[in-house]
């Protein structure tokens, strides 16, 4: 738990406007200090908060991103008592989206997760220089390149109806259906029928490992996100979500192999949703192994 | 069935939250779970950020709530 306002001891890095302890700093992201100084102040967008604008700290060769907020809203009490409260949350996590945005479209950024805070300027400072290098590579590594959401759907109605021309074993089975007696054939398509569930969970697997593999050649990173929602929507179930890191002069390409796969399999009931472009938050982590 | 194939901008654009609450719920859980995790003075545990995650699968889900966020978004932004 946070234990109170025995925390500021270097008064030296207190900016002037705001000397007082009971403002905290909310941290966007990070960047290189010749990058954040082509932003002119005037131009950027809103802050988290209101009251604050938006402002650059720098540590050597990296600058972190930050506007003050009321520690009584962002300390661990106040924080957790303001989260449970969704759409305080909602629109906070917009605005830091909004703003991390803002920078990752103009300049390589490190993309912090939401609810990054500190309690002192020097906090920051700190931090930009022990994980200096790390936060070198990984501005280098998202340089020049955007991240692209691509969610999976597949209509199990279209997919069910023509699985039996896509499964050879199905084909099979109802070609010797055709062929069978009334007796032997009622047993047949009995068995179809229960294959063809099986056989379409298999397609959807192999299609969605051809997704990922095809695309994942096609740009610099690929990671398997967690499906949000399993309900239905118009287009069929959400089967997947894969996040891919791309270098924005080959996003033509990547995209139409991606409306390549999405037509080539429209027998299989696929769609396939490309979102983007995001700042890198799946790419910005530490680990250099992103490639599966 | 339509095209098998869209691309949907996501531009922080309150424009196009108004009409497609799916890039409300898709901007979220990238925020809120995703970037590289730096041990703030203060920072939202992982579990945490799952169960916020939780309420506001629920909030979203309801239109209105999703128009809502964006109003109150808008109105910080004046």
């Amino acid at each position: 738990m946070y234990g109170g306002p025995n925390q500021p001891t270097d008064e030296s890095t207190v900016p002037n406007e705001q000397p007082d302890s009971s403002r905290a700093y909310y941290v966007y992201c990070v960047a290189e200090t010749e990058a954040a100084k082509q932003f002119a102040t005037h131009s950027l967008p809103q802050a988290i908060e209101d009251d604050a604008a938006l402002e650059w700290v720098a540590a050597g060769d990296l600058s972190a991103l930050y506007s003050r907020v009321p520690l009584t809203s962002y300390d661990e009490v106040g924080l957790a008592e303001h989260l449970s409260d969704a759409t305080w949350t909602a629109v906070r996590a917009m605005r830091h989206e909004q703003v991390v945005e803002y920078f990752a479209k103009r300049a390589s950024v490190v993309p912090l997760r939401f609810g990054t805070i500190y309690l002192e300027r020097s906090g920051i400072e700190r931090m930009l220089a022990e994980r200096a290098n790390e936060l070198k590579v990984i501005i280098e590594r998202l340089r020049g390149r955007e991240e692209w959401g691509v969610n999976v759907f597949f209509d199990r109605t279209v997919l069910l109806e023509s699985i039996t021309s896509i499964s050879a074993r199905l084909k099979e089975l109802a070609s010797d259906a055709a062929k069978a007696s009334p007796g032997q054939s009622y047993l047949l398509q009995k068995k179809i029928d229960a294959l063809k569930v099986d056989e379409a969970r298999a397609e959807i697997v192999r299609l969605t490992g051809e997704i990922e593999q095809t695309l994942g050649e096609a740009s610099e990173g690929a990671r398997r996100l967690r499906v949000l929602k399993v309900e239905a929507t118009e287009y069929g179930e959400l089967k997947a979500k894969f996040a891919f890191l791309i270098k924005r002069v080959a996003f033509d390409e990547f995209r139409a192999a991606a409306e390549h796969l999405a037509r080539e399999n429209q027998a299989s009931g696929v769609r396939l949703e490309l979102t983007g472009p995001w700042p890198a938050y799946n790419f910005a982590t530490e680990a250099t192994n992103e490639e599966k | 069935m339509s095209s098998p194939f869209e691309q949907v901008l996501i531009n922080g654009d309150v424009e196009q939250l108004e009409t497609a609450d799916l890039s409300l719920l898709e901007t979220l859980d990238h925020v809120l779970s995703k970037g590289l995790v730096i041990a703030g003075e203060i920072t939202i545990s992982v579990a945490d950020i799952e169960l916020i995650f939780v309420g506001l699968n629920v909030l979203v889900t309801s239109v209105e709530t999703a128009k809502k966020v964006v109003r109150e978004r808008q109105t910080g932004n004046e």
